[in-house]
Order: C-alpha cells, then sequence, then structure tokens
C-alpha cells in the first residue's frame, strides 16, 4: 500500500515549490500604476463633462453686430441690412461722432463702459439715441429719464401708444424702470414703471431697459424681432456703438503676450488649486495626537575636558606644561619597571634608564629632564623618544 | 477634526473643471460647498471618539535593549463603527512602534492592539496619549480625539555583566569550598562541630568539646558569612558624563555618544551585588549627590537583585556637585555595624579634594571602603597620540588627567580604601574581584 501512495505524493510535493520569480507581472505592474490611471482617467472625465455640460467656452459679445453667438446681435444687423438700413458698427466715440448726422441713429448697448467725458461728447450729437440696459449716466445721454428699479425680464405687453411697440405687440423686456420727464412715453410697464421711455424734447431718445429681446438668441420669440427691429430701424443710418473689442491678438501673430494666450478659466484654476493645496496642507498638518515631550539626559563625553585641555595646550603653545605632563607619565611608568622607589632623585632615574636602554646618559637626561622643546616639531620629538626610552626600558 | 486625502483630491480636480466652466467663480465657490457638504456628512456619520473605552494589559518590567508587548483594548460602545487609525503615543526613548495602527472596530464590539516598545533609554516610561481618527463613510473627513489611558513600564538596568556571574562565581565556590574546610585560615570563620572520621586533620579536634563527649569531634570552618556590603552610587554631575560605547548600540552602528557613568558603575553595582548576595552577604544600597536619591535595606536574599534592580531603574544623574559630607552622613546613620562601603563615583581631582577626602577619615575609620571609577577609555587613547603636534598636545593633557587620577588613587590607598579605577568593560569584573580578594583575605 505504502508503495502504491508513494509516487502519487512525490508530484505533489514538487508542484508545490515556492515561486521565486522577482520579475513584475501583468498583475503587479497594474496594481503598482492603477493609482495614477484612476486619477488620469478622472481628469479626463472631468474635463469631458464640464466642456460637454457647458457648451462651447467662447463667451460671446452681448448685442454686438458682428458676434454670430446666442448672446450676440448680428441676426439684427443682417435684417436691418436686408431692409436697406445702413448699419456702422463702431467701437470708439470718435468714429460715431464722424458719422454723425440728422438721419442716424445712435445705438449704446453698454453705457457702462462710457466715459462721462465720451457721453457728454454723445450727448451733444444729432442723431437720435436708443440706449440699452444696463444704463447709467442717463443724465447726461437721456436727460429727464431715470432708473427707477429693477424687474425681471419677460414677455410684457407694450400698453402704449408709441407705434413701434405697439404694432411689436408682447416683448421679452423687463431689466431697468425708468420715471419718463415730461413728454416722456413709457411703454412695457410694470408695477415698478415703464422698462422703454422715449422722450423727444431735442433728439429722440429712446432708453431700454434691457436688451435681451435684440440677441440672437432672443430674437425670434415674441413680438421680439418686430420691437428691435422698428426700434433700431427707425433710421436710415444706424451708428452702432459696441465696447471697444478687448485686444485678443491670435497665437503667433507676434503681438501676442503670455498673459494673452491665458485662457480667462486658468487663474480661477489656480484659485482651485489653492484652495486644494490648503486641504492637503490641513490634511497633512493635522497631527495625530499631541507632541510628546520627555526629560532628556545630558549628551555630553567625559572626554571633553580632556580634549578641551589639549586644544588649550595647542591654543597657547604650552609645550612646557606639555612636555613635563609627557615626562612625568613616562618616569611615573618607568620607576617601577627600573626597580626604583617612588621617590627617588633624577639623577637615580637617569642612570638607572640609561643603564637599562645602553643610551648615552647625557642624551637620557636630555631627554627625560633637559630643556623645553623650543618648538612643536620639538615637542612631538620628545614624545617620540619618551616612547623609545619606554620600549627600550621594557624589552632590553 | 481632520481632513483625508480625499478632500485634497477632490477640489484638485475641481480645478479641471474650473479650467473648462464658462462662470469659474461660482465653479469655485461650488466646489467649496460640495467639500464642506462632503465633510459635514463624513464628521456626522463617523464613528464617535469620545465613548470609546480602552484598557491595557501586558508587561510593566522590562531590562533595557530588551522590546517588550503592551496591549491596548479597545472598546466600542457606540451605535456606530469605528474605523480608521489609531496612535498610541508613548516618549521617544520607549522606542514604540508601530507609531500608527489601523482600527477597525464595529459598533460594540473590541479589538486588541498590541504595541511594541523597544526603550533605549532606562527609567520610567509613562503612556502619553491614545488618540483615535475615526473616518467617515465617505473617507473626506475623520473625527479626531485623545484618551488618557495611563500605564507606565519600567525599564531596569541591562545588567550586562551578568555574563561574568558564572566565573566569579566558580571563584567564589573556589574559595569557599563545595564543603566546610577543615582548615582554619583567614577569611573563614567557626562553622559547627561534627564527628571525627579517619582522614581529618587531627589539627582540628577541637580538644573541649572532645572532653565533653565520649567521641572525638573536630571544628569545622567556612568562609565568613553575613557581612554587609554597602553600594554607594554617586548621581552627581560625574555621574552623567559618557563613557565609552553603547553596548546596547554597538550591534547597530557606532557607539554614539556612549554610556554615562552611571549606568557603567549600576552594571558593576549589580554585578557586586549578585555575587555578594550568593556568597550570602548582605547588600544595601545607597544613590546620593546631595540628597538620598534611592536607598535599599537588602532584605531576603532571593529577590535582593530584582528589588536593587527595580531601585536602580528610575535613578538618573543630577547635575549638581556631589556633597560629600552628607553622602558619609548618610552612609553612617544607616550602616551602624562594620560594613564594606563599595563607593561608586569618578576619581575627579577636583571634585575630591573638595568633597571626598576632607570626610573619607570619619568612614574610613569605622568602615572599609572601595572606591570604584570608571575609566575614560577615550583617555588611555588620545595618550598614545604621536605623530602630529596636535596630538602630542592631546597626549599630554591626557597624560595630566592620568597623573591626576594616579596620584588621587594613591591618596586615597593612604587613608586605608581600596580603589578600582578600570574601563567600561572591566570594571564589573574587576570590582567583583577586589570584592572576593577582600574577601578571601578575610577583611570584610
Amino acid at each position: 500500500m505504502a508503495a502504491v501512495t508513494a509516487p502519487e505524493t512525490a508530484p505533489a510535493t514538487e508542484t508545490r515549490a515556492e515561486a521565486t520569480s522577482t520579475s513584475p507581472t501583468a498583475g503587479s505592474i497594474w496594481r503598482g500604476a492603477r493609482g495614477g490611471v484612476v486619477i488620469g482617467v478622472l481628469v479626463v472625465v472631468v474635463a469631458v463633462l464640464t466642456a460637454l455640460v457647458t457648451g462651447t467656452s467662447t463667451e460671446g459679445r452681448r448685442l454686438d453686430p458682428a458676434d454670430a453667438t446666442l448672446s450676440g446681435s448680428k441676426a439684427l444687423a443682417e435684417i436691418l441690412r436686408q431692409r436697406g438700413v445702413r448699419v456702422e458698427r463702431v467701437t470708439t466715440v470718435d468714429d460715431a461722432l464722424r458719422l454723425d448726422g440728422p438721419g442716424a441713429q445712435l445705438l449704446v448697448p453698454n453705457t457702462v463702459t462710457l466715459s462721462s467725458a465720451d457721453a457728454a461728447r454723445l450727448a451733444r450729437t444729432r442723431a437720435d439715441r436708443l440706449l440699452v440696459g444696463p444704463v447709467i449716466g442717463l443724465t447726461t445721454l437721456a436727460p429727464g429719464v431715470a432708473v427707477r428699479s429693477q424687474v425681471a425680464v419677460r414677455s410684457r405687453e407694450p400698453a402704449c401708444d408709441l407705434p413701434a411697440a405697439a404694432r411689436a405687440g408682447s416683448a421679452h423686456i423687463g431689466g431697468a424702470t425708468f420715471t419718463a420727464g415730461a413728454g416722456g412715453v413709457g411703454c412695457y410697464p410694470s408695477d415698478e414703471g415703464p422698462s422703454l421711455v422715449r422722450t423727444t424734447s431735442g433728439p429722440t431718445v429712446t432708453v431700454l431697459g434691457n436688451g435681451a429681446f435684440m440677441t440672437n438668441q432672443r430674437l425670434p420669440e415674441d413680438g421680439n424681432a418686430a420691437l428691435a427691429i422698428n426700434l433700431a430701424g427707425a433710421r436710415p443710418v444706424l451708428i452702432w456703438l459696441v465696447p471697444p473689442e478687448r485686444e485678443r491678438p491670435a497665437p503667433g501673430s507676434g503681438r501676442a503676450s503670455a498673459a494673452d494666450l491665458i485662457p480667462a478659466g486658468v487663474p480661477w484654476a489656480v484659485a482651485q488649486l489653492v484652495v486644494a493645496l490648503l486641504l492637503v496642507a490641513f490634511w497633512r498638518g493635522r497631527r495625530l495626537g499631541p507632541v510628546v515631550v520627555e526629560r532628556l539626559p545630558v549628551v555630553v563625553r567625559a572626554a571633553e575636558t580632556v580634549e578641551g585641555r589639549g586644544r588649550l595646550y595647542r591654543a597657547r603653545r604650552a609645550r612646557d606644561r606639555a612636555a613635563a605632563a609627557l615626562r612625568a607619565a613616562s618616569v611615573a611608568r618607568l620607576t617601577p619597571r627600573l626597580g626604583l622607589a617612588a621617590d627617588a632623585t633624577p639623577q637615580e632615574i637617569v642612570a638607572a634608564t640609561a643603564l637599562r636602554t645602553g643610551q648615552d646618559p647625557r642624551w637620557v637626561g636630555s631627554v627625560m629632564y633637559g630643556p623645553v622643546p623650543s618648538d612643536d616639531a620639538g615637542l612631538v620629538a620628545l614624545a617620540g623618544h619618551l616612547d623609545t626610552l619606554e620600549r627600550q626600558a621594557r624589552e632590553p | 477634526m481632520a481632513l483625508t486625502g480625499r478632500a485634497g483630491l477632490i477640489a484638485a480636480l475641481g480645478a479641471v473643471g474650473v479650467l473648462f466652466a464658462p462662470r469659474p467663480l461660482y465653479a469655485v465657490l461650488g466646489l467649496l460647498l460640495l467639500v464642506g457638504a462632503l465633510v459635514a456628512v463624513d464628521l456626522l456619520f463617523a464613528g464617535g471618539v469620545r465613548p470609546l473605552r480602552f484598557r491595557r494589559a501586558g508587561e510593566r518590567l522590562v531590562r533595557l535593549g530588551e522590546p517588550v508587548a503592551v496591549e491596548l483594548v479597545v472598546e466600542n460602545p457606540g451605535r456606530r463603527r469605528v474605523r480608521g487609525t489609531l496612535r498610541d503615543a508613548w516618549p521617544p526613548s520607549a522606542g514604540a512602534a508601530p507609531r500608527h495602527q489601523r482600527l477597525d472596530v464595529p459598533a460594540g464590539e473590541r479589538r486588541r492592539l498590541v504595541t511594541t516598545l523597544t526603550p533605549t533609554r532606562r527609567g520610567d516610561r509613562e503612556a502619553v496619549t491614545v488618540t483615535v481618527r475615526s473616518v467617515g463613510p465617505l473617507g473626506v473627513a475623520a473625527r479626531q480625539g485623545s484618551h488618557s489611558v495611563p500605564w507606565s513600564v519600567r525599564v531596569l538596568p541591562p545588567f550586562l555583566s551578568r555574563k561574568h556571574l558564572p566565573a566569579k562565581l566558580s571563584k567564589l565556590r573556589e574559595l569557599e569550598g563545595q564543603h566546610p574546610a577543615l582548615v582554619r585560615g583567614q577569611g573563614t570563620e567557626f562553622d559547627s562541630l561534627r564527628e571525627y572520621v579517619v582522614g581529618d586533620d587531627v589539627r582540628s579536634i577541637d580538644w573541649r568539646a572532645t572532653a565533653r563527649r565520649a567521641d572525638v569531634v573536630v571544628r569545622t570552618w567556612r568562609p565568613e558569612r553575613d557581612r554587609r556590603v554597602l553600594i554607594v552610587l554617586d548621581t552627581g554631575r560625574t555621574a552623567a558624563g559618557r563613557v565609552g560605547t553603547s553596548p546596547l548600540s554597538r550591534a547597530s552602528g557606532p557607539g554614539g555618544a556612549g554610556w554615562p557613568r552611571l549606568d557603567w558603575s549600576m552594571d558593576a553595582a549589580l554585578l557586586l551585588a549578585a555575587l555578594a548576595s550568593r556568597a550570602g552577604d548582605r547588600v544595601d544600597f545607597l544613590a546620593h549627590d546631595r540628597v538620598v536619591r534611592a536607598w535599599m535595606s537588602g532584605g531576603s536574599r532571593t529577590d535582593s537583585l530584582s528589588a536593587l534592580v527595580n531601585v536602580m531603574a528610575p535613578i538618573e544623574a543630577e547635575l549638581v556637585e556631589a556633597d560629600s559630607a552628607s553622602m558619609v552622613a548618610a552612609v553612617l546613620a544607616r550602616a551602624r555595624r562594620r560594613c564594606l562601603v563599595v563607593l561608586l563615583t569618578d576619581l575627579n581631582a577636583a571634585a575630591m579634594d573638595e568633597g571626598l577626602l576632607p570626610v573619607l577619615p570619619q568612614l574610613a575609620a569605622r568602615h572599609l571602603v572601595l572606591v570604584a571609577s570608571v575609566a575614560d577609555p577615550r583617555v588611555a587613547e588620545m595618550a598614545a597620540g604621536r605623530g602630529t603636534a596636535e596630538l602630542v598636545y592631546d597626549a599630554a593633557a591626557a597624560e595630566h588627567l592620568r597623573g591626576e587620577r594616579a596620584r588621587l588613587t594613591a591618596r586615597l590607598r593612604r587613608h586605608g580604601c581600596e580603589v578600582v579605577d578600570a574601563t567600561p568593560d572591566d570594571l564589573a569584573p574587576a570590582l567583583a574581584d577586589a570584592y572576593l580578594a577582600l574577601k578571601a583575605a578575610g577583611r570584610l
């Protein structure tokens, strides 16, 4: 029976041999790299999701006749051109003044960017004025009109006799509401007052609380298009004053500075990274429990006093003391070896040493009791001589 | 409260989103809100740290250089699972490992954690705090709190010189013989009377006792016993100086700053105490600098060594000049019978001139004094320096010190003291030999 079972167990023990390979397997490489891979995938997913959710990141220029994005007004400008209105897009007050004339209408979609000096210059033009909110500096550009309140932008009924508004019907308007002075007409009223005001003392000035109905996005809705065309196309020439474009030179044009090429989101992303850094700092900086203090023993080598004394000898070139110490130590070691009493005289010690070592007694005397060495080399030599004498006395 | 790396990771990944967001400011604020909300949720649902209950068990004594395990039982009476990290904080010289441990205690259960201490220094080591960081379910934030769970481990002197004990004990046995001697000599005392058997030395027959009885009776002798040995340890400033190489760090790299004289002296004292208690002598111990630091009166012989080790453990060198007069007074007050006073101190000429030498006659008149001191091997090394001027100046300084020590030794011997001046490794056996020699000479 045993003979049968033995061959069966043998291969079993063989296959149980330990694996000794240390080279990385596919599994171990994956385990090592998966952290980085996961983070990389997360970064890509977050970027793609953000891009998909928010659409294109290029922000349109609001109420710009040359802008085809949702917030631009290219559609309105094109319609006006088809209807024979000369739409002139200008970016500076100087250009606007050059086109000034009785048959012109000046459209200012954003008075916020105008300086008070520019506003004053525009106020002197003969052209009609169409001011679109947000509006400030009304006292210069639209005398007699004042901002009263803010209301939501939504579809409103004209409720006035102004032909342009009455024909257009309800429109998407709101924003600022105004109080029209004497002779002013107010349309699209809310509880807080009208959002469209026209005064005709002097050049016709029309003030709109909000220009959303003129954008490409809102133009097809409601009576927006009609209202916009009626208002903007009232004169043969429309001077459309948009804020000057921020210089955005194209990459490679040579005029681009590094700051121009950085996308607008980068500083905010950096701010977010700072937040992340603070969080990480708090994570790493939080200690797990208090710092443990301990009363530690002094750590001082006992030999430090001796080393200090040696350094003092060296600093002061104290050859006399050094030589005396070396000689005294040698004599103390030699005396018992030479069979002399501890109170033996120098002469006895010199004589006995010379006898034992076979050296010249005068030389032995000068080594053991001679003058102080005149320099450091002499001191080193003296130490050597004393060693020699001791060695010879030990093993004659 | 504490955060984990995930909070930072979420914020960092959010930076990518901010980069592409149309309203970056709102994205930044939104991410802040998100992280804040996650942290709040985690803090709300993390297991509570405050209600945790702790219990300790394990060793309270360990020899220096050996590891000791201390158990910590964590009980979670709360309703939520406590998962996270635990730190059992000990002083650095306790050598606690691991520094942090993973902790996972389901509600109503308990877990046992083991911290291994490998102390690097003698003395009492007190556990400081137990800090638990309980991570919330999202792993973004954690609750953190500390508990005080007292426990102390006394780190005993390593008694490295016990390797010399067998040799010294065999010497002692040689001295006293395994059997009572029949020959009277120095260092023996009367043991008993017994019947004469053929082969006994006839000179040892006690005729007076023989006359009282019908048989011939001999006297037997044995080495004198029940002597007193008082070990006095000087814990003044000179004991703090480090000498030689630390025997515990020899295995791992250079000896560092060496070992204090105090520890070498303790090592020698322990060997002497072990030997003396085996020889039937009573060992007392006194540690003194300006006041009495420790006093142990040798009680029963069986446990005197462990008691001595226990008394020695917390003693540290104080950075004050030892007051020899008060030390002598303390010795005289405690030792009324004549005894062997083993004074473990440093042969420092300046300190001895002022301190011990004036009061030594007082002590030597009533007791036998043995002064034992640790010599610094570094001094011998420096004294052999030759070749350059620097080395020779150092050698001169070393010879100066050795000369002072030799003169001091001679003065002490004139006062009738025994002196043992040996390098750290040799001190313990040299002191044991001196004791055995005194015992053999019957001078105790």
